[in-house]
């Protein structure tokens, strides 16, 4: 066995960063992609019509509104939001390197792929918290100019859980980016997972089924809203009567804050760990 | 000292297709190698696990006595790469893109500023450092990927066919680049189909085919060997088949062939005294010979005759 060159892990006189330092310049330059690219621009526009439409709607109800329930009324596009979210800054974050081949330009660099992807992540969690925490900040001025009465803790509760949604949203999207060939199909992918084929999955399992689906993130994800109602809803079963002697029950579950806190960590550490892994294996075949 | 580049044993399985076969190799300290083999002979699939884009499925790779298979991070800390032709975040300009770059190596803000400079004025971009980089030519995507790799001024570079798909000019442009490379006391590992541009540019070269090692060696220690060389020929008269027929009997003389009016071709076994002999033995069968020379390279002759063999 050779001896390491000492020049060779001197970087040419120059000590090599951490896998942390690396970390953060990788974030650095993949926020300054969002920062100069449409998709936060994009998404920014969507977010103030959507503002402006839910603005224009409660300001011309003539219902009387708390603070809170200003809030509410627009803390139902969040859910939304995060799916776009996670679809434009996550869908695509591993799988452009290798189709659109800058991963010729990064990866013959000293820094693991642990880094790149941490770096990726956080840039990509950042972009996200920012249209929330934008929308969320809107939402509150609104209600503060709108609704009567103060401002009440659920708000920050939902700002909290729509970050962690976001977050193993986030992670989902990168597993979906770590395995699919083409950026097209990632982005596709994850926007139908979350605004189809889980909403069907989880109706399936809970309002036919009769099954809690307390396990699937899309359910998790739904305390963000259900935190603003007061008071927590719980639980229902209804029956009808569909023919004489024959009954059809429908279940409408709702999810428990700490469970659901537990589910998005569990997606969010467990996505995350299986894109790495597929991200470590894949190769710069073509 | 240990030898900036050793591969030893090096082996790729694509599941049954073995793109790299027990290949090893050496590359000397301040050497320009070339890394010659025909299409899919495992070039690149050589230089993708040199830089960490492809796993071995055996053997070791090492750069500057670090096996770049157990620890890509420290093996690759003073190594600059271009691998095929990279893609840009088009987003970036060439300014930022090599501050992304000198930050991840841990270059000081002043070291790449001055280093950024240097190198966009060597590859002859200071002119586009600050524009955009998503609607730049492949010829300056190429250069900008050559300003990186020399960025933190690494003991090796590697280079996977530079000068592949681009224009006449763009050649010749980053040709010039690999010449001040040359002279900047660098390890080169260059693969390249091109023979005359090995040849050009070259000190070292290895020869691969079916991911096996054929011959390494100086170029000019191979181009000595090659003992096959096409001789191309102009004479005064028309050249006819009894003329040919002549000259197919003459020591040595292979693979004739008319080129024309007055010229003729033929492949001929030996050095510089066979073909001294040659002029000599088709003066003696009465031709005027006008023009007498190696058609091609001597380079080129050794490649096609290994890789011929090889198949």
């Amino acid at each position: 066995m050779m001896e390491a060159n000492v020049e060779a892990v001197k970087n040419g006189g120059r000590a090599l960063p951490s896998d942390l330092q690396q970390t953060v310049v990788v974030a650095k330059y993949d926020i300054m992609k969002y920062l100069r690219s449409r998709r936060l621009l994009g998404i920014l526009i969507i977010e103030a019509l959507v503002l402006v439409l839910i603005t224009a709607l409660v300001g011309t109800s003539e219902r009387p509104h708390t603070v809170d329930g200003v809030i509410e009324q627009y803390v139902g596009f969040v859910s939304i939001l995060i799916v776009l979210g996670a679809t434009l800054f996550g869908g695509d974050a591993i799988v452009s390197e290798y189709q659109s081949r800058t991963g010729f330009l990064l990866f013959p660099n000293p820094v693991r792929k642990s880094s790149i992807l941490a770096g990726k992540f956080a840039s990509s969690v950042g972009a996200m918290g920012l249209v929330l925490v934008t929308y969320y900040a809107v939402a509150i001025a609104a209600g503060l100019v709108m609704g009567d009465g103060g401002l009440s803790d659920r708000v920050f509760a939902s700002l909290g859980l729509s970050l962690l949604y976001g977050i193993s949203a986030m992670a989902v999207a990168f597993l979906i980016s770590s395995i699919m060939k083409g950026s097209t199909g990632a982005l596709i992918l994850t926007f139908a997972l979350f605004f189809l084929i889980l909403n069907i999955i989880t109706s399936l399992i809970g309002q036919l089924g009769g099954t809690k689906p307390w396990f699937m993130i899309d359910f998790a994800g739904g305390t963000l809203s259900y935190i603003m109602s007061d008071p927590y809803p719980v639980d229902t079963t209804m029956s009808f009567e569909i023919a004489p002697g024959q009954s059809f029950t429908t279940y409408l579950f709702y999810p428990e804050v700490y469970l659901s806190i537990g589910v998005m960590v569990a997606y969010a550490v467990a996505a995350m760990v299986l894109a790495y892994i597929f991200f470590r294996r894949r190769e710069m075949a073509a | 000292m240990t030898e900036p580049i050793v591969i030893n044993k090096l082996t790729k399985d694509f599941g049954g297709f073995m793109a790299v076969d027990d290949l090893s190799l050496t590359v000397p300290r301040r050497s320009f190698m070339g890394f010659l083999g025909p299409n899919g002979a495992g070039k690149t699939t050589t230089i993708k696990i040199l830089t960490n884009m492809l796993s071995a499925s055996s053997g070791e790779a090492y750069l500057n006595g670090v096996d770049v298979t157990k620890d890509p991070k420290a093996a690759l800390a003073n190594v600059g790469a271009v691998v095929e032709t990279p893609e840009f975040y088009p987003f970036l300009t060439p300014r930022e893109t090599l501050s992304y770059l000198g930050e991840l190596r841990g270059m000081s803000r002043q070291d790449i500023e001055r280093r950024g400079r240097e190198v966009l004025e060597t590859v002859k971009m200071t002119d586009w450092a600050d524009k955009r980089i998503g609607k730049f030519s492949k010829g300056m995507k190429q250069r900008v990927a050559i300003a990186q790799a020399i960025l933190h001024e690494p003991s090796v570079i590697i280079l996977d066919e530079p000068t592949s798909g681009l224009d006449p000019r763009g050649m010749v442009e980053v040709r010039e680049i690999l010449t001040e490379l040359k002279r900047a006391d660098y390890t080169v590992f260059m693969s390249s189909h091109l023979l005359n541009e090995v040849q050009e540019v070259c000190t070292d070269v290895v020869l691969i085919d079916h991911g096996k090692l054929l011959r390494s060696g100086s170029v000019a220690s191979l181009v000595g060997q090659a003992s096959v060389r096409r001789i191309e020929v102009a004479v005064l008269q028309k050249v006819s088949g009894e003329l040919l027929n002549k000259v197919s009997k003459l020591d040595g003389v292979t693979e004739l062939r008319a080129a024309g009016e007055n010229q003729f071709m033929f492949s001929l076994k030996g050095g510089v005294e066979a073909q001294s002999k040659a002029l000599m033995d088709l003066q003696s069968i009465g031709l005027n010979v006008v023009s007498y020379k190696e058609s091609g390279l001597a380079l080129e002759s050794l490649y096609m005759s290994l890789i011929k063999d090889s198949r």
